[in-house]
């Protein structure tokens, strides 16, 4: 055992004890107010015209007819309504500001000309309700100069490609300029002449859509100069920000609201186009407007994860020892970039000589964004892929060759503390690997073949600024106010418990504000899985100030109130702060119906102090099921011939329903490093990172064939099996 | 969405008289049963009605009855009452167990037996607005596409697959399906319902615009008769088939006295293999003959670039549904 192990978790009042969420009542009675449910008075309702063609240049557009249309009240387009949205397309695709909107030069307006894919807003129409601006749509007409376009990224690269931004189809980075991503670490020449043997292979992963149940919509309201907008967001401090930064105003100027959202897993990061475009019919018709987008519309206008394309080559000695990594990878960005297209992985691997470059295209599919660990499952699918395929060659043990060249601490890499070696030994023994994996892949007889694959991961819990407020008054009640919204992890919930554990008191004497950036303070967002870190140490630092005042003060009389607020800045002293854990999966494959199934999950995650181990478990459940329908089923697929997307949607892509989900066995191994609000770590995004690897590994043991191109559907398994 | 007018029809005569009626106005009908098909075209512009003649005010026809021992199942019966129907589960699983399979529960709630058949192909393409032979247009777009669900059997020159579950299994019982127009009524054999498209790529039935599907008749079958319904899908619920296969077998002591086979999923109609039917007829169902069943099953099978797979999958479930159902207990 690693002797940077934390220490073991002294039991909590409220904290570590499973919560139900303090909503659940008003989400499953209908009660509960989604941005779609808001209605203002004398509110309109718009509806978005989207591209039909991948690539085109539009030469003119005539909204004439629509706006005669009796109950319109405003129309837009690239010509009198077109906004800089800043967040649509980043230089660099890093951790959006002020500064990179400002370097960024290939830009995103909210209607582009040209546009760059199928779905690509073209114009909007406000009117008093959704039938009459649907009319309106299909009275304006569009005059297309169709363009030539590029859908595979690999052709994108070529230089005959057509280029869909001036400078070139590879992406700028935050210097303006077109070079990959890369990392460079020792020799490869070194690495590769001291190895026994040599491997290459190359994987594919496909575009998965979030598919968060809803889909986005948008309500604008300006008051004189101030602006109100309820939109979904992950972050309704950022999202604010966003929006003033896009529309000219300031800060102050602009109201973000999200009480109740219904999904995010990274699709509504941010401020969104649609929020733009519903604040700019708002003040062109002079009242509130809501825009709303239908599932396809959703699928195709915000983004997905990115596909990916990753050769490897690896050195290893006959020991197992790995002595090069030479990795190239393409990110298909779509026509825009909104995320950096990063393929993560290789950094969990020990190894002195690596090359890594990543090279993030555009193309003319719908854009490539945030989903649920941007960066990892696809990654990690192409390289533990790579690993276990090496194992299997060298005659090692997956588990083995895992332990052997993972990533440990060392002098130059300190933990706050460490346990992926024990997440990696349970899950093993909990899965009863050494009998589920099979030494001889495919080896079982009969068509119905069972195989087990394996997968770990380390994933960032870095500690972090935020903010939160916390009053008392004389009937003992406090209210708490965190800029949070609740994507699905329950983050109204865990702050309110966090609350009452440190002010000693039951959760049900703890009123939560969140959502509305007029009532609460500024908050992180809940993207990169950091709201319980950072939000939550806040809560617990404002409740440490309310306490000493009441010890100071006494519980105030009458109508009187105390109040504290704490906006800390933690460190972890210069320790890298992770979260840990390995994936254990058995899956059956029916050879003759190029079927699979998933008849054994194992899920063994150190994510520190688990807070409620309600939302915690299902975290990783559902994320566990989305690695699997990612490793499986989803896809968007493209006609190649006319650029058109064939199947977006829950139906066309197959996402898996109730019915499909395997049983996900969650076990956590708790420790406390003494940082983050009880030496709580992350955990939301982490779970995600390995069913797509684990899986895949599962299914090449079971049919003793490598199946390198993600989803797994049945196609591929009877193409490979054929 | 297209705004239309609604037209209420008390009877079937009454709804083909409101779309003949419609057609001479210059204007275009169709029918709506459960709507769960037809709303969903409406509303991605698809489908474009003028007059949506609306069948569930008609009265009478929601019911399954016992007919001397087959079954008249009214063209409004919707496939939740369809499959929990005691006789029909009793006497013909195969169609209960194709009902169940559709989609979903909600969808299993509104949609109707009649709607059910006459459901527009799911091919991609047609679903995504392409100007193709189902829309209209001239051309198939799926075999030089994608086309990993489209037809291996009977296509050209639309390769979409027939997407019913109830289809293949009206066939394999000999059901007759009763169709009533402005002038009068007609039946027809199932199996003479549905069109390839080289008779005419527009369409998947022999319909005309102001025709009504108002029952199926599903006539009594012999004593020791066993059917099953086993679809192939690409998750659990809520899709259509991957592939299908609808299976009638007459059994005495083991012996397969005659068979009826359909395939759902890979062909523009619902796929009969006579020839394996006659290979079974007479025979005692081993493994071995359950494997023959499935070769020559696939035999004249002509996949397309990126449905190859279903050959072997077709090959396999006629091979295992046979085998199965002619040795269940
Ligand atoms: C997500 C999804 C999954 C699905 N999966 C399956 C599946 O697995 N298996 C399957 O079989 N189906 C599936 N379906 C299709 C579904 O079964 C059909 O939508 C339904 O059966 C249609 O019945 P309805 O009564 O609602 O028809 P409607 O929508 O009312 O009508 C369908 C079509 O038939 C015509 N029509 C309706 N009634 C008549 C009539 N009496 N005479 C002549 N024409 C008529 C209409 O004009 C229309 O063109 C799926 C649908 C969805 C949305």
């Amino acid at each position: 055992m690693s002797e940077q192990t934390g220490t073991p978790l002294s039991a909590l009042a409220t904290v570590g004890h499973a919560t139900p969420r303090i909503d659940a009542l008003e989400r499953v009675t209908g009660r509960a107010t989604y941005t779609a449910d808001v209605v203002l008075p004398g509110m309109l309702f718009a509806r978005a015209l989207r591209s039909p063609h991948p690539h085109a240049r539009i030469r003119r557009i005539d909204t004439a007819r629509a706006e005669a249309l009796p109950g319109v009240r405003a129309v837009i387009t690239h010509e009198n309504g077109a906004v800089w949205w800043g967040a649509g397309s980043i230089a660099g695709g890093g951790q959006y500001n002020d500064e990179l909107k400002q370097i960024t030069k290939q830009r995103r307006y909210t209607f582009n000309n040209p546009v760059r894919f199928v779905g690509e807003p073209v114009a909007a129409v406000a009117a008093v309700n959704r039938h009459v601006a649907e009319e309106a749509l299909r009275l304006i007409t569009v005059d297309y100069e169709v363009l030539p376009f590029v859908i595979d990224p690999e052709e994108a690269l070529e230089p005959s490609a057509v280029k869909i931004w001036p400078e070139g189809n590879l992406a700028l980075n935050t210097r303006n300029e077109a070079q990959p991503n890369a990392v460079r670490r020792g020799s490869l020449d070194e690495g590769f002449g001291a190895a026994d043997e040599v491997f290459e292979n190359r994987f594919t992963t496909a575009f998965v859509h979030n598919a968060q149940m809803e889909p986005r919509a948008s309500v604008a309201h300006w008051e004189g100069d101030k602006l109100t907008v309820y939109t979904p967001t992950g972050g309704i401090s950022n999202c604010r920000h966003d929006i003033a930064r896009d529309l000219g105003i300031a800060d102050e100027n602009v109201r973000v609201v999200c009480q109740y959202m219904g999904g995010n897993f990274g699709n509504k990061n941010q401020n969104q186009d649609a929020d733009l475009i519903a604040a700019t019919l708002a003040r062109k018709a002079g009242a509130p407007v809501r825009l709303e987008l239908s599932r396809k519309e959703d699928w195709l206008g915000m983004h997905g994860r990115w596909h990916t394309i990753q050769r490897y080559k690896v050195g290893v000695k006959k020991d197992g020892t790995i002595t090069a990594i030479q990795s190239r990878a393409i990110s298909g960005m779509g026509g825009y970039r909104k995320n950096s297209g990063g393929v993560s992985g290789l950094e969990l691997y020990e190894c002195p000589n690596v090359e890594s470059t990543t090279y993030p295209v555009y193309t003319n599919r719908t854009s490539s964004g945030n989903n649920r660990g941007p960066s990892d499952p696809q990654g990690f699918f192409g390289i533990e892929s790579m690993m276990d395929e090496i194992a299997h060659k060298l005659k090692m043990d997956p588990v083995e060759f895992a332990l052997k060249n993972m990533r440990k601490p060392s002098a130059q890499l300190q933990y706050t503390n460490y346990s992926l070696d024990e997440c990696i030994r349970r899950g093993a023994e909990l899965f009863d690997w050494k009998r589920r994996w099979r030494p001889t892949p495919g080896s079982d007889v009969g068509p119905v073949k069972r195989g087990a694959g394996m997968s770990f991961m380390a994933f960032r819990a870095g500690l972090g600024r935020s903010s939160a407020m916390l009053r008392i008054d004389a009937r003992r009640r406090y209210t708490l106010f965190v800029g949070v919204t609740d994507v699905g992890g329950g983050a109204k919930t865990t702050m309110g418990m966090i609350a009452a554990e440190e002010l000693g008191v039951p959760l049900s004497q703890v009123d939560v504000v969140s959502g509305d950036t007029d009532r609460c303070p500024y908050s992180v967002g809940e993207s990169g899985s950091r709201t319980t870190i950072m939000t939550g140490y806040a809560v617990v630092e404002a409740a440490r100030d309310l306490k000493r005042q009441i010890a100071e003060h006494g519980i105030p009389a009458g109508n009187d109130v105390l109040t504290a607020s704490a906006t800390p800045n933690p460190n972890s002293g210069g320790k890298v702060r992770s979260c840990f854990g390995a994936h254990f999966v058995e899956a059956e494959v029916d050879t003759e119906l190029g079927a699979v199934r998933i008849t054994k999950y194992v899920a063994v995650h150190e994510s520190g102090r688990i807070m409620n181990p309600l939302t915690a478990r299902d975290q990783i459940r559902g994320a566990a099921l989305q690695g699997i329908g990612q490793a499986l089923r989803e896809d968007l697929l493209y006609d190649r011939r006319n650029g058109q997307p064939l199947n977006a949607g829950y139906y066309g892509a197959r996402h898996m329903t109730h019915l499909g989900a395997a049983d996900i066995e969650v076990t956590f191994i708790e420790v406390d490093d003494g940082f983050g609000p009880y030496g709580a770590k992350t955990i939301g995004e982490s779970g995600i990172i390995l069913g797509p690897a684990a899986v895949a590994n599962a299914v090449s043991n079971a049919i003793g064939r490598r199946i390198t191109d993600i989803p797994i559907a049945r196609d591929r398994i009877m193409g490979a099996l054929a | 969405m297209k705004t239309f007018v609604n037209a209420n029809a008390r009877d079937f005569k009454e709804a083909a008289t409101l779309a003949r009626q419609a057609a001479r106005d210059g204007k275009s009908a169709a029918f709506s049963g459960g709507g769960s098909d037809l709303l969903g075209l409406i509303k991605e512009g698809i489908a474009a009605p003028d007059v949506v003649v609306n069948l569930r005010s008609v009265r009478n026809a929601q019911r399954v009855q016992d007919a001397s021992g087959g079954l008249t199942i009214g063209g409004l019966t919707t496939l939740d009452d369809l499959s929990r129907d005691g006789a029909v589960r009793q006497r013909f699983a195969v169609l209960a167990e194709a009902a169940e399979t559709v989609a979903t529960p909600q969808i299993r709630n509104v949609a109707t037996v009649a709607g059910n058949v006459c459901q527009r192909p799911w091919c991609w393409y047609y679903r995504n607005g392409f100007p193709c032979f189902k829309a209209g247009g001239r051309t198939c777009f799926s075999p030089t596409g994608e086309n990993q669900f489209h037809a291996i059997f009977g296509g050209g020159p639309s390769y979409i697959v027939h997407p019913s579950d109830l289809a293949p299994a009206f066939v394999a019982l000999d059901a007759t399906f009763r169709i009533a127009g402005p002038s009068g009524e007609r039946t027809l054999p199932a199996a003479d319902f549905f069109v390839l498209p080289r008779e005419n790529a527009a369409r998947e039935n022999v319909l005309a615009n102001d025709e009504v599907l108002t029952a199926v008749q599903v006539p009594a079958i012999a004593r020791d008769t066993r059917t099953t319904y086993n679809k192939i899908m690409d998750r659990e619920a809520w899709t259509h088939a991957v592939v299908s296969a609808a299976v009638v077998l007459q059994m005495d002591q083991g012996v397969c006295r005659a068979a009826r086979i359909v395939l759902g999923g890979v062909a523009p109609i619902p796929w009969r293999l006579p020839q394996v039917e006659r290979l079974l007829a007479g025979q005692r169902i081993t493994a071995e003959l359950a494997a023959r069943a499935g070769e020559v099953a696939v035999e004249g099978a002509m996949p397309l670039p990126k449905n190859r797979y279903k050959v072997p999958l077709v090959q396999s479930l006629v091979k295992r549904t046979v085998l199965d159902l002619a040795t269940r207990t």
